[in-house]
């Protein structure tokens, strides 16, 4: 049998207010860059990147939302097919923290049941511009059942364990049809990232 | 070889010529639509965009009336609260206006109202198109009044007051656990009573959603207002130049009169709104190259709001760089139904990539149409007027993809092209 380039596809989404770092923790991430003037995202982006995770290749389709009220009658169509959906709040912006209710409603009237959810803390390299306590982020994910982290697309703080974390628990949904016992297999270097661990 | 470069050129001057009291607007589309050359496009944009009128004797007191209504726009929107003249505070009410006045016609209401829209606007216009110097540049000609009150300012100012957290008890008792006071880091590197260019089209912007609350700002106005502000910024006459930032106003309202439908949200399913133009864009590429509609549509399952979104309520701002935008919008501008030649640019652009999409899987495909390659914008709006005017062949799927007409025939344009040689520098 022809090998494929990959054992399953995963299809990620990035929601959160306008300017909270969406389009640079993907770019981090698939590019391994960052880059602090990204024009805005006008409607919806998509990049890929195939991680290995317990032996197997998984294709990430990950899709950016622009985060403007407008544009949620665009984006909110992608919302059905996400196996999994990152939203962001910035650490600096406690606008953009209130927000998160806002969109956890948007999440439950348009994706499926089942969707993965994380709430990602972004830019906590900025202390000095904090006014999101980590606690509070904490707190907010613990009350929904979701997982937190706090990251920073600038210094590449917890970026990879997000995504990693994100189709993992994706990973851990599904029915293991697999023909390989993956269960035993260890991959070095992939030692799980506790989920509230420290940043900053 | 350049000689019909040169010949357009002439053209063009002729229709501009001073000694034209009334300028033919269809003799200056047919001139403009292959491009403009850079020194008359400031001019030829006011034309083509509606605001500068025919007449040119009227052109010396219209400009004189509009750009003083501009500035007076500015005094009238562009207020601290609190710093109201003493006649506009009596007529406002008796009562004292505070920050935490809850009157309706409070200015501090109105204030932070405006600082919403305006948050948004800022974040956008600070990453305008960061591939180029411009935007971050100090412009000649800071507005005399506006200078005074930058409003990228009043947003971290806006920023700070909010940097508060307060935790409460239950019996109801607030505390402030915690002050952090927000740097304004920002904006050290600001000169007083100076401006950068991206704090004038910031000031546009903000006009224009004052002006216009059924709008408002949504993001991507500022990728439309943006090349106008350049080509009208950059006019070697500084006489114009000085004026950059009260013509681009108006021009830019022109345009948006023509285009905002595509920004409100509440018109997205009725026939003006983007949903629509998204539909017709396809039915488009169906009717013209069957193959290629049926294999994005049924094949890959790709919906125009994956890439056409952005194409056309943008009118290409963000797929090219801004100097290809700029002679792309030469055309769009030129045309007397310009946002139909607009879905033909689109059109075009899809057939000439049409091998590779044919070939595509999905993810190459989204790929390919949200970040399309480097080309000769010349090229493509010509493939798309022959394609509007009937006189391209219909991509014929039995074809060898190698010999097909469509390639030979955008093989001749390019031969044809490469000895226009357009205005790109």
């Amino acid at each position: 049998m022809a090998r494929r380039p990959y054992d399953m596809l995963f299809k990620l989404l990035l929601i959160g207010d306008s300017g909270v770092g969406k389009t640079c923790i993907l770019y981090r991430f698939s590019d391994d860059a960052f880059n602090t003037t990204f024009i805005s995202t006008i409607g919806i982006d998509f990049k890929i990147k195939t991680i290995e995770l317990k032996g197997k290749k998984i294709k990430l389709q990950i899709w950016d939302t622009a985060g403007q009220e407008r544009f949620h009658t665009i984006t909110t169509s992608y919302y059905r097919g996400a196996m999994g959906i990152m939203l962001v709040y910035d650490i600096t912006n406690a606008k953009s923290f209130d927000n998160i209710a806002k969109w956890l409603r948007n999440i439950d009237e348009h994706a499926s049941e089942d969707v993965v959810k994380m709430i990602l803390g972004n830019k906590c390299d900025m202390s000095d511009r904090r006014v999101i306590s980590r606690e509070r982020g904490e707190k907010i994910a613990q009350d929904h059942g979701i997982r937190f982290l706090e990251t920073s697309a600038k210094m590449n703080v917890h970026i990879d364990a997000a995504f990693y974390d994100l189709a993992e628990s994706i990973l851990s949904k599904m029915p293991e049809a697999s023909d390989e016992p993956s269960r035993e297999t260890v991959v070095p270097g992939q030692a799980r990232q506790n989920t509230s661990g420290g940043c900053c | 070889m350049t000689t019909r470069y040169m010949e357009r050129l002439a053209k063009i001057e002729e229709v501009l010529l001073i000694a034209n009291k009334k300028i033919d607007v269809n003799e200056l589309r047919a001139g403009c639509s292959y491009g403009v050359p850079e020194s008359l496009r400031p001019l030829a944009w006011r034309l083509l965009l509606n605001y500068l009128p025919l007449e040119r004797q009227l052109w010396q007191t219209f400009l004189a009336e509009q750009r003083h209504n501009y500035d007076q726009l500015i005094e009238q929107i562009i207020v601290e609260p609190g710093t109201a003249s003493l006649e506009q505070s009596q007529a406002h009410s008796s009562d004292n206006d505070h920050p935490l006045s809850d009157h309706p016609t409070s200015d501090w209401q109105a204030f932070f109202q405006d600082n919403k829209v305006l948050s948004q606007i800022d974040k956008d216009v600070r990453r305008l198109y960061p591939e180029i110097q411009f935007f971050q540049l100090l412009s000649k000609f800071p507005h005399p009044h506006g200078r005074k009150y930058p409003l990228s300012r009043r947003v971290i100012n806006h920023q700070e007051l909010q940097s508060q957290e307060f935790g409460a008890n239950r019996d109801g008792i607030v505390g402030c656990v915690k002050t952090t006071k927000a740097k304004s880091s920002q904006d050290e590197n600001e000169v007083p009573n100076s401006e950068f260019h991206w704090h004038i089209v910031e000031r546009i912007l903000f006009i224009y959603a004052k002006l216009n609350p059924g709008v408002q700002y949504v993001q991507g106005m500022n990728e439309l207002v943006a090349p106008i502000y350049y080509v009208f910024a950059n006019d070697s006459d500084d006489e114009w130049a000085a004026y950059a930032e009260a013509d681009t106003f108006f021009c830019f309202q022109q345009l948006m009169s023509e285009v905002k439908d595509n920004f409100i949200k509440k018109l997205d399913d009725s026939i003006c709104g983007i949903e629509s133009t998204m539909a017709a864009f396809h039915n488009l590429i169906g009717s013209f190259d069957p193959e290629l509609h049926k294999h994005l549509t049924v094949g890959l399952e790709i919906k125009p709001q994956f890439y056409a979104f952005r194409w056309l309520s943008l009118l290409l701002s963000q797929e090219y760089p801004l100097p290809d935008v700029i002679c792309l919008w030469d055309a769009l501008f030129s045309d007397s139904m310009r946002f139909d030649l607009l879905q033909y640019v689109c059109l075009a652009m899809m057939v000439l990539q049409r091998e590779v999409l044919l070939k595509g899987d999905f993810p190459c495909c989204v790929r390919l149409l949200q970040n399309y390659p480097v080309s000769d914008v010349a090229k493509i709006v010509a493939f798309a007027q022959d394609i509007r005017e009937g006189k391209a062949p219909k991509p014929n799927a039995k074809e060898d993809s190698k010999g097909s007409k469509i390639a030979r025939h955008a093989r001749q344009l390019s031969d044809t092209l490469r000895n226009l040689k357009l205005i790109k520098k």
